[in-house]
């Protein structure tokens, strides 16, 4: 059944270019469907899976292709495949505009099934396997309108992810030479009498590996590709570079240091201390640089930087409350970045506006869209009663209780960067809602709301982000089971 | 119980309906448009105002509204405190809104200015209202997302930057407190407020050095609200560029809710015999002290009369500010006092600014020669308030600075207890210095004036009325201080 999962979306996608559909409607109906079963599917497995590993192929000795839902690819398959119809949804939208449809949703649709394989694998041989595949789907989506832009952003994006997939390759060969296992099993799997004397050449893989998985979570100094790739449709800067691609490398981290190197060797050493600076600095950097830019698109890539390294800075504190925190900003951080970019996508679908000085008087022509736009905004600012808030609030406990001071310092990197998120965010919520007294309004009068297949998403995730900040108790106490393995 | 809900919820709800359904601008038949608007948003504020009087007087038991998470619960509790800012609060929104009817007149975007007004409205009642630290973050927040669109109503380019300053400058604040807030909530026994502080002593014994850094952090973020050296600045570019009535609640009511927050925690979190003595301490007075000297002497140089009131608000707040910091209950009284006499005058100076500013268009206190001969009425509640702010018995202030002084003279604080007293009579006779101009050219233009220019044309009873029932109010503290001296006796004996 786990392999069904990741079948279904490769087929049903493979078909789209082959199918001979005669009306559009036709396409969209087939994959929607697809999808949709596709998540009803997931979601069944996620609530009557088993413990036992589905075992695909064997090569030799440990190293095999093997399957397996734990708790973690709970979180993960469940993010994914809740959010993924919807964004479908919005695509066949937005990709009106845009030409070579079918190659895009091919790709679009083989991308949910990479996906959900590395959420469901349960080594790390099949993680690493399924990772690289995910660059080489997504590459052609960045690729898509094959303008030049495009272009050179894909190839900068497969040499980043290649080349960190290469480090984080050495992390494998580690944990398979030093581990008595490549399993996934929280605590770690070092054996302690192989890895005696050896602890400084571990951890120093350790941060190389981190900072291999870490190029597609977009750790700085490896985070220029990911602004550059906005180049690519919206659906997929929103999804993929929001949710499903940055957050796998997150998803690599949080396994990596959670289920293979395990947080009893790694917590209280120098190699901690490295990673958490890098992430402290990355939170601030990926703001201060999000404020400076002008193009809306990137400068929300910028803040997803900046919130990609909250959640390793969840991981990083390396405590089950810290994992919590972590979980919590993976989850919540995807449904509000998801918002803004549809947001963002659609201004720039209904007026082709592309930059924060062109929002001037939009507001009230587009009350839907700059209505849920404010509310993302509010929510990535910490808000209470929002779905940040909470994570934020959860990190933050993570890191007061783990009385590391440097952590400690990391809150207030955490809160420069609430902000930083302030400045971009709500200079533009005030461009739109009051342009200022000499403001002709007769520049935007043909400018309106787009249709259902765009609001329809944004509403559901704005209930999302009301009810995550609301009532995120259960939620959160779901993922405390995971990060104790309860799971 | 949900009767302490209605003061919040009835306003919110209704300014934001306001803000939705009333967008289109008052064009055709203007002037019947613009009485349906001001009636509606009159009844509004006075059935909130009826509201929050009845829940003061009724609720008394807390009210848990919901759960944030488990440990953080959404609650509403009125105690002696919150009644004191929730009571201000409600005469200055009314008298000020009432004011707004005719002042507004001659600003674009009538119904959205009144809708957020509500909204602020019912933000203050929720933060006067709130009865735990995450509750009260929650509306601090609000309050300023909410009070922003009035800052930036004019739409001007020096507005619309002024806006962005008071938000952003708001929020630095907010988040140096939200970091506070983290650590407290791990080494407290709970978040509500409860009068002597909540801190856990073993961890007190533990952490304590590091709680007072706390501590200072979170005063000096709340305190960007109300305006403390070295996070003033937003203040004087924010306070004179908003519509005069809307200057009027932000420098009496808003900036006093920096002045709240300042008092739970302190009081209500932290526990005054926990800050007593410490450096934190010793450096808040001075960073306050710094404040009430430098607000006066900007004050003084200014000469936009708004601006110059925005400077003064920055002096008379690190009064209360100071009063809070000596942390005995002579100053404590004081403080609390200096919160009611300077919210009544500041709002009556902001008004009767505006007043001169709709009627005559003028901005600059070198315009306002012979203005007391044209608007008397106006002109000579100006000068009762002047005298109260300077304090000159029998005023409001006058028995605020003397609880003041005398409270900082017997703290036996090294230095300071002199120093304090000092800098407050310096700062008073500056206070005179930036006042008085007004009213001595006011009404004694001098021999060469030419008086024949001279016309009445003192404001609508809208515009006059308003101001002389805070007038009356600001002297009656001042007349009778025991009625509220007793009210305040209860409130610092209970906390110190």
């Amino acid at each position: 059944m786990i392999i069904l999962t990741i079948l279904i979306p490769f087929i049903a996608g493979g078909l789209v270019p082959l199918l001979p559909f005669r009306k559009r409607w036709q396409m969209e109906v087939f994959l929607e469907t697809a999808v949709v079963a596709n998540s009803i599917l997931v979601w069944y497995l996620l609530f009557h899976h088993s413990d036992s590993t589905f075992l695909l192929a064997h090569f030799t000795g440990d190293l095999n292709i093997s399957f397996r839902v734990d708790g973690m690819s709970m979180v993960f398959a469940g993010l994914v495949s809740a959010l993924w119809p919807f964004a479908t949804l919005y695509a066949f939208e937005y990709m009106t505009k845009e030409k070579n449809e079918n190659v895009f949703f091919l790709f679009y649709t083989l991308t949910y099934g990479v996906t959900l394989g590395i959420a469901f694998a349960a080594n790390l041989l099949t993680m690493y396997f399924f990772y690289e595949l995910l660059t080489l789907v997504t590459v052609p989506l960045v690729m898509h309108t094959l303008t030049r832009e495009a272009v050179l952003a894909s190839r900068k994006y497969l040499y980043y992810s290649l080349g960190g997939a290469a480090f984080a390759f050495i992390g494998l060969i580690m944990v398979i030479v030093y581990g008595s296992t490549t399993d996934f099993i929280l605590g770690g799997v070092f054996d302690p009498e192989r890895i005696a004397g050896h602890t400084n050449v571990l951890l120093l893989i350790y941060v190389m590996a981190f900072m291999g998985f870490g190029v597609k979570a977009a750790v700085c100094p490896f985070n220029s590709w990911l602004p550059q790739a906005g180049v690519a449709p919206t659906p997929v800067t929103a999804l993929l570079h929001a949710v499903a691609v940055v957050k796998a490398g997150a998803f690599a981290i949080i396994r990596l240091t959670y289920y293979s190197f395990g947080t009893d060797f790694l917590k209280g050493t120098w190699a901690q201390d490295v990673v958490m600076v890098i992430v402290m600095f990355t939170i601030v950097y990926g703001c201060s640089r999000a404020v400076k830019e002008t193009h809306i698109k990137r400068r929300l890539a910028y803040s997803t930087i900046s919130n990609l390294s909250y959640i390793l800075f969840g991981a990083v504190i390396m405590t089950p409350l810290g994992l919590v925190g972590a979980l919590s900003h993976l989850v919540f951080h995807a449904v509000m970045k998801i918002t803004s970019f549809f947001c963002a996508g659609a201004i720039m679908h209904q007026t082709d506006r592309h930059y924060v000085h062109e929002l001037d008087g939009l507001g009230y022509k587009m009350p839907c869209i700059f209505g849920i736009f404010t509310i993302s905004a509010f929510a990535l600012m910490g808000v209470p009663g929002l779905a940040g808030f909470v994570s934020k609030w959860n990190l933050a406990e993570a890191a007061v209780e783990s009385g590391n001071p440097l952590a400690w310092g990391g809150i207030a990197c955490l809160l420069v960067s609430a902000l930083l998120t302030a400045i971009y965010m709500l200079s533009m919520m005030v461009r739109a809602f009051f342009p200022g007294k000499d403001f002709d309004y007769n520049t935007v009068s043909d400018v309106k709301d787009p249709n259902w297949k765009m609001l329809l998403p944004l509403f559901v995730f704005t209930i999302f982000i009301i009810g995550f900040g609301l009532f995120s108790q259960p939620v959160v106490n779901f993922f405390s089971d995971v990060a104790k393995g309860n799971v | 119980m949900y009767l302490i809900l209605l003061p919040i919820l009835f306003p919110i709800l209704s300014g934001a309906i306001l803000l939705i359904f009333f967008r289109t601008s008052l064009k055709g038949n203007e002037k019947a448009k613009r009485k349906t608007l001001v009636i509606i948003s009159g009844s509004l504020l006075v059935i909130t105002a009826l509201l929050t009087i009845t829940a003061l007087l009724t609720a008394k038991e807390s009210f848990t509204l919901f759960y944030l998470t488990e440990t953080l619960p959404i609650t509403f509790a009125i105690d002696a405190t919150g009644t004191l800012f929730s009571l201000l609060a409600v005469i200055v929104m009314l008298c000020a809104g009432f004011f707004s009817f005719a002042y507004m007149k001659h600003e674009d975007h009538e119904s959205r200015y009144y809708g957020y007004y509500l909204l602020v409205f019912g933000v203050l009642n929720a933060l006067c209202f709130a009865g735990n630290l995450i509750t009260f973050y929650l509306f601090f927040e609000l309050l300023t997302l909410s009070s922003m669109p009035l800052v930036l109503h004019n739409g001007s380019k020096e507005a619309v930057m002024a806006g962005l300053k008071y938000l952003f400058y708001s929020l630095c604040g907010a988040y140096a407190a939200l970091f506070g807030i983290y650590f407290i909530y791990r080494n407290s026994t709970t978040l509500t407020f409860t009068a002597g502080g909540v801190l856990n002593p073993s961890t007190v014994a533990e952490h304590g050095s590091f709680l007072l850094l706390v501590a200072f952090v979170m005063i000096l973020g709340f305190g960007v609200k109300a305006g403390m050296f070295p996070m003033h600045a937003w203040l004087p570019t924010a306070h004179p560029v908003a519509p005069a009535p809307a200057s009027a609640v932000l420098s009496a009511v808003i900036v006093k809710a920096g002045v709240l927050a300042i008092i739970r925690i302190v009081y209500y979190i932290f526990g005054a015999n926990f800050l007593r003595g410490s450096w934190m301490q010793t450096a808040w007075i001075c960073l306050t002290l710094i404040t009430i000297f430098m607000g006066s002497m900007l004050a003084y140089r200014e000469p936009v009369l708004k601006k110059r009131l925005a400077y003064s608000t920055v002096s008379q707040l690190s009064y209360i500010l100071f009063g809070l910091a000596v942390m005995n209950d002579t100053s404590l009284t004081g403080g609390l006092l200096h919160v009611l006499a300077h919210g009544f005058i500041k709002a009556v100076l902001f008004l009767c600014a505006g007043a001169i500013i709709y009627t005559t268009g003028k901005t600059r206190v070198d315009e306002l020669r012979g203005i007391g001969k044209e608007m008397p009425l106006t002109i000579w509640c100006y000068t009762i308030v002047s005298l109260g702010l300077i304090g000159i018995p029998p005023t409001g202030g006058f028995i605020s600075k003397w609880y003041l002084a005398t409270g900082s003279l017997k703290s036996g604080l090294p230095i300071l207890d002199v120093l304090g007293p000092v800098i407050l009579l310096v700062s008073a006779l500056l206070t005179a210095g930036y006042l008085l101009p007004v009213t001595i050219q006011g009404f004694f233009p001098g021999a060469d004036y030419d008086y024949g220019k001279l016309e009445k044309q003192e404001p609508s009873k809208l515009m006059t009325v308003p101001i002389l029932i805070m007038t009356v109010l600001s002297v009656l503290i001042g007349l009778f201080p025991n009625l509220i001296t007793d009210y305040l006796t209860a409130i610092v004996s209970a906390v110190l």
